[in-house]
């Protein structure tokens, strides 16, 4: 009994402790790139619902960014030392900054990291810890005979350039490529370029090494979703400014050849789903032209006279009788040839209507004056006589 | 000279300058063509009508015509020449440093004399004064004499 008694208590010990210890493991924290957190969930982590979308956000962001190395891929540029500093990469998968400053091609250091071992190698440990899909591990890598083509492209370039004969860049072979390509990489790899990649110089570069006319394209750059997109070159004479949809950023394997084929039959009538650039004429020569006409308005302006001049108010009164007499709605009265002008004479002692008022009552008198006088004369003769004999009998009666 | 500028006889003829003439300054010489200081300022104004015809009219008016009588006696004019001006049928005065600022009496020395004389009452008028300071120094004002109204 006492033995038994001793077995049973040593279990419970060792069940303590086993407890103990799992406790210990479950305080650990780990630290997710996908979803960027510290959690403690352990190993299921991966298998939760955000973490999901999380990864799937992670992935698209960055297959993105591999769409613009993998357009080098097929049709590889060389690269302007002054423009290395900005055709840089970063990888998520090995947590390292690929640089181009030694390289004679854009993306060149990209294009091997990603076909190298040590990049295969942290793709697929990434992929195990944060529950990726195995199947799209493919389109994270690029392959050993994709890296042989590119540098053959690449050769065959430098003997252009080292021929001096320049060829165009697009020929029957260059369509039959950029047509394959874009039947095996449309479903994945949208066929935009976001400007934010490439500073203007760039784009003039690109420009001349094409022989495209600068302004042509750059008229033809649109505004799409909150950024300038740039089509690759599918036509020699002009670039189609086109924008592909996405369904959720998810594109299913099954269809992707259907896809494709109604990609190219898009691009080729010009008639796509997205925003299709006409022929209009661009925006900043109808601005030009307003500031023409400003211009040509200011000028004509003429002076105006001085509205306190003397005798303005006068001068517009004077100009409507003039009209009305040219129409013959009104006659001149006699009245006027007595008119006389506000003059101020010389001993003025008011205001000068009243030194012409004054000057007209001089005038009446002098007329009264005539008059009496021409009165006096005209009365008859009377004797001296005669009036004492009148004034004799008035004085007696 | 005389025959160089249009001389009125007429009242209507004066009314109708002063009337119909807008932002210019109508300039009115009162006397008659035979005497000789008349004779000299018509000579000046001859010559300076032509240079002052933007912003200036001159006329001559004969003092012996019937109808004229009454502007004689409105202006008080008694010695001859005697030169009125006028800007849009209000009557301009100068301060010539003399007793009368109503006209100029006598001749103009020179042309330019004149020609700073009616400047002056141009630039006095667009401001809107209705008397102005001479521009000439007095040594080339004429010197006369007025009597107190009717003595």
């Amino acid at each position: 009994m006492g033995e038994q008694h001793e077995n049973e208590n040593g279990r419970t010990g060792t069940k303590n402790q086993h407890q103990q210890k799992k406790k210990k493991k479950k305080s650990e924290f780990e630290f997710c790139k996908a979803c960027n957190i510290n959690h403690d969930q352990g190993l299921r982590h991966k298998y939760f619902p955000n973490h999901k979308k999380s990864l799937s956000t992670f992935l698209s962001r960055f297959r993105k960014k591999l769409s613009d190395v993998r357009f080098f891929l097929n049709a590889p540029i060389p690269l302007n030392p002054q423009l290395a500093s900005r055709n840089r990469f970063w990888c998520v998968f090995c947590d390292q900054h690929i640089d181009e400053l030694n390289s004679s091609f854009a993306c060149a250091n990209a294009i091997r990291h990603l076909a190298s071992a040590e990049h295969v190698k942290n793709l697929k440990q990434f992929f195990w810890k944060y529950g990726g899909a195995a199947d799209q591990l493919d389109a994270f890598m690029v392959s050993d005979d994709d890296v042989d083509k590119w540098e053959k492209k690449c050769t065959a370039r430098k003997d252009e350039a080292s021929e001096g004969s320049r060829r165009t860049v697009i020929g029957p072979s260059s369509d039959e490529m950029s047509i394959r390509y874009l039947v095996q990489d449309s479903p994945e790899l949208p066929l935009v370029l976001p400007l934010q990649k490439f500073a203007l110089v760039q784009i003039i570069f690109l420009c001349k090494i094409l022989q495209l006319d600068v302004v042509a394209f750059l008229s033809l750059m649109m505004v799409d979703n909150g950024q300038v997109m740039v089509t690759p070159v599918i036509k020699r004479t002009h670039w189609l400014v086109n924008s592909l949809v996405r369904e959720n950023g998810r594109m299913v394997s099954g269809e992707s050849s259907h896809q494709g084929v109604q990609m190219v039959t898009q691009i080729s009538t010009g008639s796509a789903g997205g925003k299709v650039f006409s022929e209009e004429p661009p925006p900043w020569l109808g601005t030009t032209d307003e500031v023409q006409m400003r211009s040509s308005n200011k000028l004509g302006k003429s002076k105006k006279l001085n509205s306190k001049r003397v005798g303005a108010a006068w001068v517009e009164k004077r100009k409507i009788e003039m009209e009305k007499e040219r129409r013959g709605e009104s006659i001149r009265n006699e009245c006027d040839s007595n008119w006389l002008p506000n003059f101020g004479r010389v001993w003025q002692s008011g205001s000068r209507r009243e030194s012409r008022k004054e000057f007209e009552r001089e005038k009446q008198k002098l007329n009264v004056e005539t008059q009496s006088e021409m009165a006096i004369k005209i009365k008859p003769y009377v004797s001296k006589r005669m009036r004492m004999d009148s004034g004799g009998d008035y004085a007696s009666g | 000279m005389s025959d160089m500028l249009t001389t009125f006889t007429k009242k209507k003829e004066v009314d109708t300058i002063i009337r119909d003439t807008f932002d210019k300054v109508v300039v009115l010489r009162f006397g008659r063509a035979s005497d000789l200081v008349c004779l000299q300022q018509d000579h000046i104004l001859s010559k300076a009508a032509r240079d002052v015809s933007k912003f200036a009219t001159v006329a001559l008016v004969d003092v012996d015509s019937e109808e004229i009588q009454v502007y004689l006696k409105y202006f008080d004019i008694t010695l001859i020449p005697s030169t009125v001006f006028f800007f849009n049928a209000h009557h301009m005065k100068m301060d010539y440093g003399t007793a009368d600022h109503t006209k100029w009496i006598g001749a103009f020395y020179a042309k330019q004399d004149f020609v700073d004389v009616v400047e002056a009452i141009f630039r006095g008028a667009m401001k809107g004064k209705l008397i102005v300071n001479c521009p000439l120094p007095p040594e080339s004002i004429p010197k006369f004499q007025i009597l107190y109204k009717d003595v």
